[in-house]
């Protein structure tokens, strides 16, 4: 071009990691050399206009000039290369920009959860420890497969320690995992398999409705599940107390620790509010209680 | 997997394939429209239709199989019914009976491996030959005979996935969850 550069460092524009140590060459042109009357001893470097100590820099040859930092932490940008002309006027000859960072840390805790969404939706979330700071653009992907099936990678949005698969399939093992990579290299989180239908957090029971029943001292509890029995088979918890009280009391667990869309709660006081909610999980325990539904008031007979 | 969990699953992958069947087979005849939506269509077996294996059998003679041959009989069925179902995903009216489609395809995938995890974990030989895609026959000549295809697709698969509980069913009593499979008998442990 019109203004010919007199020389060049190499490496151009490095990744480096934090602590290790650095070594860059400043090349100066032929040409230049007979035109300017430049030599490589006069070269000058420069990080962020400090004059690097001469004690790190070695002439190479004529045309060379290397300098070298024991620890990349001390390092700023740009890093030039710059030389004395004449032996008056200092000219800067080229400059880079350097990077410095980690490789990315083992994924750890790697864990996930299918909470349900809707009656058909069913995503599945994946968090993970990402690990110390890298200071580079590091990428996380959560990777899943069958055995014989990859499906596409999961790319977190916005965040580096999660991403939701958006369906999932039931009673097939997935294999999961998760892949970080930067500049510096790649890590890969210890593989999880798992059965999606084995980390499901159901939707809470709906439509609860408190029926009084002949006798003052039971109420009677309906509502909806919202998890279709083919998907699997729920237990239940039901706490109540009495309005105005904080104190919650529980039915014994295993009294509704199988399917029901009901249940009459008894021992309660005659002509008394009752305030009642409810939750769910899969029957043989494995996997997430639901949240406890919206409460629901009735109030018992009068004896 | 240990062989009882292997069939377990499969048992419970193809029950909820059942569940999803149903609400999807409904749905999507609702798309093909009268009369292939209406309760009392059942129309007579095309010859097109025998492409679809078909899922009516003598139960004596099922019944009579080994576990072996019932399991790849099983297996070869789901991997062809996979390639024609995929066919459907495609032009499938709205995006949701797209999506339930894919899932469902992707479910059925799933169904397809579990069986052929369970006939290793029972040291089983795959059958040789991926699926076989549905021979090249032309697309039918016509949208009503393309339909009618579509509608015995989803009649046959309905009924598979019925007889396939069952025989899965009946395989999980055989092979109760403790049971040291049988690939280490076969090898004289």
């Amino acid at each position: 071009g019109l203004v010919q550069s007199c020389g060049h460092i190499i490496p151009e524009s490095p990744v480096l990691t934090l602590g290790s140590s650095f070594t860059a060459l400043c090349i100066l042109n032929e040409s230049c050399l007979d035109f300017g009357n430049i030599y490589a001893n006069q070269i000058i470097w420069k990080i962020k206009n400090r004059v690097v100590p001469k004690e790190q820099y070695r002439e190479i040859n004529r045309t060379v000039s290397s300098v070298t930092f024991n620890d990349t932490s001390s390092l700023a940008n740009p890093l030039t290369c710059n030389i004395l002309a004449d032996g008056q006027i200092e000219q800067n000859i080229y400059g880079i920009t350097v990077t410095v960072g980690l490789p990315p840390e083992k994924p750890k805790n790697l864990s996930c959860i299918v909470r349900q969404v809707s009656k058909l939706a069913y995503p599945m979330t994946c968090t993970w420890n990402p690990g110390k700071p890298t200071f580079l653009d590091t990428h996380f992907r959560l990777k899943y497969r069958w055995p014989q099936e990859n499906f596409p990678d999961c790319i977190p949005k916005d965040v580096n320690n999660s991403c939701m698969i958006t369906d999932v399939q039931f009673f097939v093992n997935l294999e999961v995992w998760v892949e970080a990579e930067n500049a510096l290299g790649k890590a890969e989180s210890d593989p999880l398999v798992l059965d999606p239908i084995e980390i499901v957090k159901p939707l809470s029971p709906h439509n609860l409705s408190v029926n009084s029943e002949i006798l003052p001292t039971v109420l009677k509890l309906s509502w909806e599940n919202r998890i279709s029995a083919a998907v699997m088979k729920l237990k239940f918890n039901i706490r109540y107390r009495i309005m105005g009280d904080t104190n919650w009391m529980q039915v014994p667990p295993e009294d509704t620790a199988s399917p029901r869309t009901s249940f009459s709660v008894q021992g309660l006081r005659p002509y008394t509010e009752y305030v009642f909610s409810i939750r769910c999980m899969k029957e043989d325990g494995v996997g997430y209680w639901s949240d406890w539904s919206e409460e629901k008031t009735g109030v018992t007979t009068e004896d | 997997l240990g062989a009882g969990q292997s069939i377990q699953k499969t048992y419970d992958l193809t029950r909820y394939l059942e569940h999803q069947l149903r609400t999807l087979a409904g749905t999507y005849l609702n798309y093909l429209g009268p009369p292939f939506n209406e309760p009392d269509f059942n129309p007579p077996r095309l010859a097109r239709a025998e492409r679809v294996p078909s899922a009516t059998v003598d139960l004596d003679l099922w019944r009579g199989l080994t576990d072996n041959a019932r399991l790849a009989a099983n297996y070869r069925a789901y991997s062809r019914l996979l390639c024609y179902l995929r066919a459907l995903e495609g032009p499938a009216g709205t995006a949701e009976l797209r999506h339930r489609l894919g899932h469902f395809c992707s479910s059925l995938q799933g169904l397809v491996l579990s069986i052929a995890g369970v006939m290793s974990s029972l040291g089983y030989p795959l059958p040789v030959g991926g699926p076989s895609a549905p021979p090249g026959t032309p697309v039918p000549s016509n949208d009503f005979l393309k339909k009618m295809e579509d509608f015995w697709l989803l009649k046959e698969l309905q009924t598979w996935l019925w007889r396939s509980a069952k025989d899965f069913n009946r395989l999980k009593k055989k092979v109760p969850p403790a049971v040291v499979t049988l690939r280490l008998e076969a090898r004289g442990f």
